[in-house]
């Protein structure tokens, strides 16, 4: 993503050109059309992103429920979640659980992105039509893919299973064994990779033919030429889909609340909290546990973690798509 | 490239492109199913009678999920919340962008970088704050609700601004010298000239509020005011969950204005993604 550099601007002043010699009433005026433009924006800015942002860190430090005042505790809501696995004894789990999801679907997604783009730029007919439809999972409702899912995962009738049995692969309950529910949720994100897939496909339309065409006169078959020039002229791309998919990743909520909501009992996160996500977790205890220091404690670790997280790529995969 | 790869490519293409629709083709005809239809050993892509295979489509799951479903309620809340949230939103974010874009004022550039910054925050951390502020104000559990804590979007003016900064000043300045003020400039020139941006920031901007799951679930207890996505999770999490006939014509509504919107606009689509990267 390359934006044009903020200082670089053609500003547009009453009179004539070079704003000193304009007259100052002229001036004053303009800078209230200017501030009465930006007043809604700036209000929304104000109250439902600063003021938001820094009272979740003020009530970090509290103990407040929404019908109740704050009251001060101090560290006491980021030792206890980090420490207290009586109190909060699903907290490392939903760490572990979203790990393990980031860790499977960001792969997962990448590879699958890049197969169906470099595909799609190797053809011209019919390539606006096949984008298209892989690119239908992504603007569906995320409740609509926890539906649809759930169906096609049905343990008896489900589809997946039937297309499974065609290659004589026996049926499995998804959603309800322990073990199978990330790769489920892992597979489910990777049916949604259409956005990545046309960012890589943009990259790829961003190669000069030339490098290719010279690359075939040095006989580079199309693997060498995969691995030693289109793999390494993506790289800056694929390291904005690991960073952007990473922090997507951790944050994913409504695909998995919609998944284990249901049939008469509440949300779980899943058999044997299997499927219980970091920000799934988080909403548990602000909207049904009513404990809204806790889960801003739990959005101020995960803000940390998700900062860190990106740092480091920043350190260590930069330097190699550099 | 010889005959023989470009046909596994394109074999290839079919192949990836059947796991992308085949749910979305199962999902239609399943909502289409009379209920028992739905349970058969071999899964039917079309809508069969389960013993003699013949032709059996029904439209009794859409009244269903449309009445005592809470669909029907659900879709025209659906389509009033967008109506006014995308248009109020793309007025207010324009103006800004305008502003931050071509009229000087002292202080403008820092605004605009701590609004930027604004952008890091995720939005989960910034979720239980939100619904007490629009307690405060009075706004919990109503339209005002679902509309006002949603009404700009940070992301939405930078895209505006760097647009509105590539188009050239030149007739801006021709129109000012000529005496014209700032708002009939913003109207008359730069919006017009604007148009394939807006067409970007409005069509994602309507497909994540169309879509968007997480408000309305934590702004609304009246089912009055469930938007199509809530009210779908909310069959899903109902005694009609297990009726995959229902839930899946409750999907199908959710999903084809959506679908529709994609076959109009796809290019614009595509290529706004291309240029910004965003999801929705």
């Amino acid at each position: 993503m390359t934006a044009p550099p903020l200082v670089e601007q053609q500003d547009l002043a009453p009179g004539p050109r070079g704003g000193a010699r304009r007259r100052p009433v002229a001036r004053r005026r303009d800078h209230l059309v200017a501030w009465l433009l930006i007043a809604p924006a700036l209000a929304y800015f104000l109250v439902f992103l600063l003021y938001p942002a820094l009272s979740a860190l003020y009530y970090s430090f509290t103990d407040w429920n929404l019908r109740s005042e704050a009251s001060w505790v101090g560290l006491a809501n980021y030792t206890d979640l980090l420490f207290d696995d009586v109190k909060y004894p699903h907290f490392w789990k939903s760490v572990g659980v979203t790990l393990q999801y980031t860790l499977l679907s960001v792969p997962m997604t990448l590879v699958a992105a890049m197969v169906q783009a470099l595909l799609l730029n190797a053809i011209r007919r019919g390539s606006n039509l096949f984008r298209l439809l892989l690119f239908l999972p992504v603007v569906t409702a995320e409740a609509a893919v926890g539906a649809i899912w759930r169906w096609l995962y049905d343990p008896q009738y489900g589809l997946i299973n039937s297309a499974l049995g065609l290659f004589g692969i026996p049926g499995q309950n998804w959603l309800n064994t322990p073990e199978l529910v990330i790769p489920a949720l892992a597979f489910i994100a990777t049916w949604q990779c259409g956005i990545s897939m046309i960012i890589y496909l943009a990259g790829l339309k961003g190669i000069p033919g030339s490098i290719q065409e010279a690359a075939i006169i040095d006989g580079a078959g199309p693997w060498q030429r995969f691995w030693r020039v289109t793999f390494p002229m993506l790289r800056p791309t694929t390291f904005y889909l690991v960073v952007t998919g990473v922090i997507a990743a951790l944050q994913v909520f409504g695909l998995v609340y919609v998944i284990f909501s249901g049939s008469g009992r509440s949300v779980t996160g899943g058999p044997e909290q299997s499927g219980l996500t970091y920000v799934l977790h988080l909403y548990l205890f602000a909207f049904r546990y009513d404990a809204m220091g806790a889960a801003c404690a739990m959005s101020f670790i995960l803000l940390v973690f998700i900062m860190i997280v990106t740092a480091l790529q920043f350190r260590f995969l930069k330097r190699e798509a550099a | 490239m010889t005959t023989g790869r470009k046909v596994s490519i394109y074999v290839a293409l079919v192949l990836l492109a059947a796991v992308s629709v085949v749910p979305f083709l199962w999902m239609l005809a399943t909502s289409f199913k009379h209920g028992p239809d739905i349970y058969t050993k071999v899964p039917n892509l079309l809508p069969v009678d389960r013993k003699t295979g013949e032709w059996a489509a029904t439209l009794e799951n859409y009244d269903y999920v449309l009445g005592v479903g809470g669909l029907g309620s659900a879709f025209v809340t659906s389509v009033w919340v967008c109506a006014i949230l995308v248009p109020a939103k793309l007025l207010i974010d324009a103006l800004a962008a305008y502003a931050f874009a071509r009229i000087p004022f002292p202080g403008r550039d820092k605004l605009f970088v701590i609004m930027l910054a604004g952008m890091m925050v995720p939005t989960i951390t910034l979720l239980v704050p939100r619904i007490h502020v629009t307690q405060a104000l009075g706004m919990f559990d109503s339209g005002w609700g679902l509309i006002i804590p949603n009404v700009a979007s940070v992301l939405d003016i930078f895209l505006l601004r760097q647009f509105f900064l590539s188009i050239p000043g030149e007739l801006e300045e021709a129109a000012l010298i000529d005496g014209a003020g700032r708002m009939q400039i913003f109207w008359r020139i730069v919006l017009p000239l604007s148009k394939p941006v807006l067409a970007v920031v409005t069509i994602t901007s309507f497909l994540f509020h169309w879509n968007d799951l997480v408000w309305p679930l934590v702004v609304t207890n009246d089912p009055e005011l469930y938007t199509l996505p809530l009210a779908l999770q909310q069959l899903v999490a109902s005694p009609d969950g297990g009726r995959a006939y229902y839930i899946m014509a409750g999907a199908t509504l959710a999903v084809l204005p959506v679908i529709v919107v994609l076959l109009i606009f796809q290019r614009r689509i595509l290529q706004g993604i291309a240029f910004t990267g965003l999801k929705g």
